[in-house]
């Protein structure tokens, strides 16, 4: 039985015309690290808003089929009971700092405090949390006078802190550097060996093609195709329905048209160019 | 932008351990005993006794009086005025002008009136520099207030100086585009929708995403709330409250006794 | 009672209100800025009352109050229950279905400040013995020097400044919610209240404008035969 489960699932917003989500069937196991990517308008921050019980508890509209994580069904559940599961943070870290705290440390108590979690044990959560994802030092700072990357991370943190069952991450690198980005990957890739399951949307394709398990690929609603990622990230599919790819497997597939690419495979990462182009 | 509007001064004083609800039943007490108390002297005697008392107990006199001379004082001077020449009462004429006549029983009247809103202001202002605001707020969550209105309180304390720094920037913006806050009144009525749209339209499309950033944190979750911080409330600080309120109701008591 | 007043609050209204009180006092400071003759410190308290509820505004009017009160001008703190029933009288009036067209928010507005005149005059007299620290006392000085009694010179000084700062504010609170985006204001308890009717078209804003600048003329003309006589 599948952790997540996504049967039929299509969704149409309030004052919209057609449906953002159409027909969309996954399963994903626990401890799971699954990415998704599409274009612009594909529908990838909706499908984060249905894992995490957003559509349709909160914004209405048209919903049919059914979502399934962890045996529970989303349309039985409530959001104050579905989010206990299911975490979600976002792209925009402005957007997600609560405001109604001072520090960080108090930022990342928020959500502890409002699930009732006894002091001690919420204290220690906090301090092991921010020691994950490396932003013990801005304990005592205002979440307000961070960098966006900073923030970002203080997000995650957020989330991570209250222990979901799920994770989905919708861009959560996009104010990050390399070095950033490359940290949250590896924790994310953590957290799932240690059994949580991850849906995170993304785009910086060398990173998913070293930390995920399997990557779909979303256009215009629909799951247009899914699989391992070095199958997914280097097919010519993507290219011919306007999905970005990694700058090593544009070069690569250049490279190959001219005779210079003489493995089977594509790379999607540095390292896998540089071994491809060594041989 | 990372400043934030808040007056707590970080201390360590006898009025700065009180817990937050003793200290805000104590600045009502003192505002409704000088709003109350029917004897003519007494917003002046609290000042004396209590306010001026309370600012050195706290170790904040310095800071104390530097606000009451820039801020409280010229706004109870400015009632005083007002008060003194307006005011109708009265048959001791001392000073007249035009229609308006200062008598008296009005300089007696616009003095007491001073003094009362003196008394609100410093009180409260004393409040908030000895609290911290989410020591406040935890203490009365803790309490039963709702955790919305924690939220709302210290969200609206961050979000002000944000607005207001974003509102100067636009101000200084339209000058320097020609708006000339001395031009004609059709002009600068105007200038008004240029000046409010950019302020108040990007704060208003991201309430939906910082909607579901928090209720993703468990914001409407039906658990009893806990809380990080551990808000002391000494045996002392309820019987200081008690007597508070007994004050208070003696007060108004004698205030409501017809006399 | 209860669940009358849980259905204004949404984690929507709870975000909404911080901003609304900032909108509130930011606006107020650029207003007094342009040295306009009005006070324009209610826009939030009317969004939030209109895509709320009349408790939501209620609430979000007296925090800005007291807000204002401690940040900026002392002397505002004692007008709270105003700044309240303001937010509340304009919930209502939305509720009522009087928030949907340009004409109808003129009504509004004009509403909300009767009923902020009424709840001003109580805390003016007995707080200030009619006299205030606001500019607008003024004229009731001269009332009361004409020999009228304290309540109707505090009352007709309220009726003369009120209508044209309240309308104004209803107008642009009006004006905000037709320039948002659709799906952004979807999520309010009380989003239905603020489906305009048909086309609101430009002729009714015009006439509405028009509305308020005869009321500014009118008031400066009592203002000019008041202290003139």
């Amino acid at each position: 039985m599948a952790f997540i489960n996504l049967q039929n699932v299509t969704y149409k917003y309030p004052l919209t015309k057609g449906p953002v989500l159409q027909n969309i069937n996954l399963q994903v196991r626990e401890g799971e690290f699954v990415s998704v990517i599409g274009p612009n308008g594909a529908g990838k921050s909706t499908l984060c808003y249905a894992l995490a019980g957003f559509v349709p508890h909160f914004f209405k509209g048209e919903f049919s089929g059914e979502i399934e994580v962890d045996g529970k069904q989303s349309s039985k559940s409530t959001l104050d009971e579905w989010v206990l599961n299911v975490g979600l943070a976002f792209q925009n870290p402005f957007n997600q700092i609560s405001g109604a705290k001072y520090t960080v440390f108090e930022e990342l108590a928020f959500g502890l405090e409002n699930i009732g979690v006894p002091r001690d044990e919420m204290k220690v959560r906090v301090e092991e949390a921010m020691a994950l994802t490396g932003i013990s030092d801005l304990a005592d700072r205002s979440p307000y006078s961070l960098s966006g990357g900073q923030q970002q991370r203080v997000a995650l943190t957020s989330i991570l802190v209250m222990r979901p069952r799920l994770l989905v991450l919708d861009e959560p690198t996009s104010q990050m550097d390399p070095i950033g980005t490359r940290e949250v990957f590896g924790v994310v890739r953590r957290m799932a060996e240690q059994g949580m399951t991850v849906v995170m949307v993304e785009h910086k394709m060398e990173w998913i093609a070293e930390f995920a398990d399997r990557v779909i690929a979303l256009k215009e609603g629909q799951i247009l195709m899914e699989g391992r990622p070095n199958e997914v990230l280097t097919s010519d599919l993507l290219t011919e329905n306007g999905f970005g790819v990694s700058r090593y497997t544009s070069t690569a597939r250049e490279a190959k048209k001219r005779g210079l690419w003489r493995k089977d495979h594509l790379p999607v990462t540095l390292d896998e160019a540089v071994e491809g182009f060594k041989k | 932008m990372h400043e934030r509007l808040s007056f707590h001064i970080q201390r360590d004083s006898f009025l700065h351990r009180l817990n937050p609800l003793t200290k805000l039943v104590l600045t009502l007490a003192l505002i409704l005993i000088a709003f109350t108390f029917p004897w003519y002297w007494t917003p002046h005697i609290l000042v004396l006794i209590a306010i001026i008392p309370l600012s050195i107990v706290g170790k904040v006199f310095r800071e104390f009086s530097l606000t009451a001379l820039r801020l409280i004082i010229p706004a109870a001077g400015f009632l005083f005025l007002m008060q003194a020449f307006f005011q109708p009462i009265g048959e001791d004429v001392i000073f007249k002008f035009y229609f308006l006549d200062i008598t008296s029983e009005s300089l007696m009247f616009a003095f007491r009136n001073a003094m009362r809103v003196f008394v609100m202001v410093s009180a409260f202002t004393l409040f908030l520099v000895t609290t911290h605001p989410s020591e406040l707020m935890s203490d009365l969550t803790r309490r039963g207030l709702p955790g919305q209105f924690a939220y709302v309180i210290i969200s609206t304390l961050q979000i002000l100086p944000q607005m207001q720094a974003k509102a100067q920037t636009i101000i200084s913006a339209q000058r320097s585009r020609g708006l000339d806050t001395e031009s004609s009144f059709f002009k600068r009525a105007g200038s008004l929708i240029p000046l409010i749209g950019p302020l108040v339209f990007g704060s208003l499309v991201e309430v939906e995403e910082r909607a579901i950033a928090i209720e993703a944190r468990g914001f409407t979750s039906r658990h009893v709330k806990t809380s990080l911080h551990e808000i002391p409330d000494s045996a002392f600080d309820q019987f200081l409250r008690w007597a508070l309120l007994a004050l208070i109701i003696v007060s108004i008591g004698l205030n409501l006794w017809p006399s | 009672m209860l669940e009358k007043i849980k259905n204004n609050f949404n984690t929507q209204t709870w975000v909404l209100i911080p901003i609304a009180i900032a909108i509130n006092i930011a606006v107020g400071q650029i207003v007094l800025v342009l040295k306009l003759p009005v006070f324009l410190d209610s826009i939030g308290t009317v969004m939030v009352a209109v895509l709320c509820g009349p408790w939501a505004g209620a609430l979000t009017g007296a925090l800005s109050n007291v807000i204002w009160g401690i940040a900026i001008d002392p002397g505002a703190l004692p007008w709270w229950p105003v700044a309240a029933m303001i937010g509340y009288m304009a919930g209502r009036m939305a509720q009522w279905g009087f928030f949907k067209s340009w004409w109808k928010v003129v009504v509004t507005g004009f509403v909300v400040a009767l009923t902020a005149a009424i709840v001003s005059t109580p805390i003016a007299v007995y707080l200030f013995g009619g006299i205030t620290a606001s500019g607008s006392s003024f004229i009731t000085a001269y009332l009361l020097a004409t020999g009228q009694g304290i309540w109707s010179a505090v009352v007709s000084t309220s009726f003369l400044t009120e209508p044209v700062d309240k309308i104004t504010t209803a107008m642009i609170a009006f004006a905000i919610i037709l320039g948002l985006p659709k799906r952004t204001i979807g999520g309010y308890p009380k989003a239905q209240q603020v489906e305009t009717e048909g086309q609101t078209n430009n002729t009714q804003m015009y006439i509405a404008i028009g509305v308020v600048v005869l009321l500014v003329l009118f008031a400066a003309f009592m203002l000019r035969n008041i202290l003139g006589g």
